[in-house]
């Protein structure tokens, strides 16, 4: 378990690493590329999360990659600790 | 969509309630872990990139019930949190991935597995190769896209045909290592 949790701090360590690699070859999310190709038009969003694209405002993009990240992990594990509490009364 | 992967949710919450809740904590560890492994974007020179999907990981690690709600868990907070994948497509991104990857992942590895012909990668990469497909069949139907469905399925199945193959790498992996180091942590009869 302990190796778990080492192996997804690694990760969320990596994280911003990514997000600038990402940057550096130009990326842009494919199916959103395709949209534009055809004109769709990505209509006003409805919702764009507490944390819109992993980032946070007024935080260096890097360093949001890793909170955001962080978050993410936590929320997860909360949630299924409440669940074990629940269950196990 | 949105209709089925509500009816799969809930079947697979009626599932899971049955199960051992010292398992809980592994899920919401697999889930995480899926989770930080999907902030990882591989880049691809030309502009694009990829990332691990997990849902045959999850699957394998987990069985398909829970392994089907930890992949939920992990694009439900994408969503919600994250604002990645837009609300109207949350049904269908959790059919993609928490349902076709997972369900024909968990198949896949079960079919294969008593001939011990690396059915770990082959769930990993047939997971993703029709999820990408279901995809891409989605987008050809859809009536916001102008592309036809002719177009849209030969590219999504080429792509992640090629791609998958780096996903079924990666959970055979993550299954072996898991197999030689805690295999406390897995079902009975896990084999790579």
């Amino acid at each position: 378990m302990k190796k778990a949790y080492i192996a997804i701090a690694i990760m969320l360590v990596l994280a911003p690493i990514f997000a600038w690699a990402a940057e550096e070859v130009g990326y842009s999310e494919p199916l959103e590329n395709a949209a534009e190709d055809v004109g769709a038009e990505e209509g006003e969003s409805i919702f764009s999360g507490i944390f819109p694209d992993y980032s946070i405002h007024g935080i260096n993009p890097y360093v949001s990659a890793f909170i955001t990240g962080l978050i993410g992990c936590l929320i997860i594990l909360l949630t299924t600790m409440i669940a074990w509490k629940v269950k196990n009364g | 969509m949105y209709g089925i992967s509500i009816a799969v949710i809930a079947y697979s919450i009626k599932k899971v309630g049955k199960i051992d809740s010292s398992k809980i904590p592994l899920i919401g560890i697999v889930a995480a872990g899926i989770f930080a492994a999907q902030m990882l974007n591989w880049p691809i020179p030309g502009g694009t990139s990829a990332h691990f999907v997990g849902g045959a990981l999850a699957a394998i690690l987990l069985g398909p019930y829970a392994g089907m709600l930890a992949m939920t868990s992990v694009i439900v907070i994408q969503c919600l949190v994250f604002g990645d994948g837009g609300i109207s497509a949350l049904g269908a991104n959790i059919f993609n991935m928490a349902i076709v990857d997972v369900f024909v992942g968990y198949a896949v590895y079960n079919a294969l597995r008593k001939y011990n012909k690396f059915p770990a990668f082959l769930a990993g990469w047939l997971g993703i190769w029709l999820a990408a497909i279901a995809c891409g069949v989605e987008i050809g139907i859809s009536s916001i896209f102008a592309y036809k469905i002719t177009v849209t399925v030969p590219t999504m199945a080429i792509w992640h045909g090629a791609l998958g193959i780096i996903e079924g790498i990666a959970t055979m992996a993550i299954v072996s290592y898991i197999k030689s180091y805690h295999s406390e942590f897995l079902p009975s009869g896990v084999t790579t």
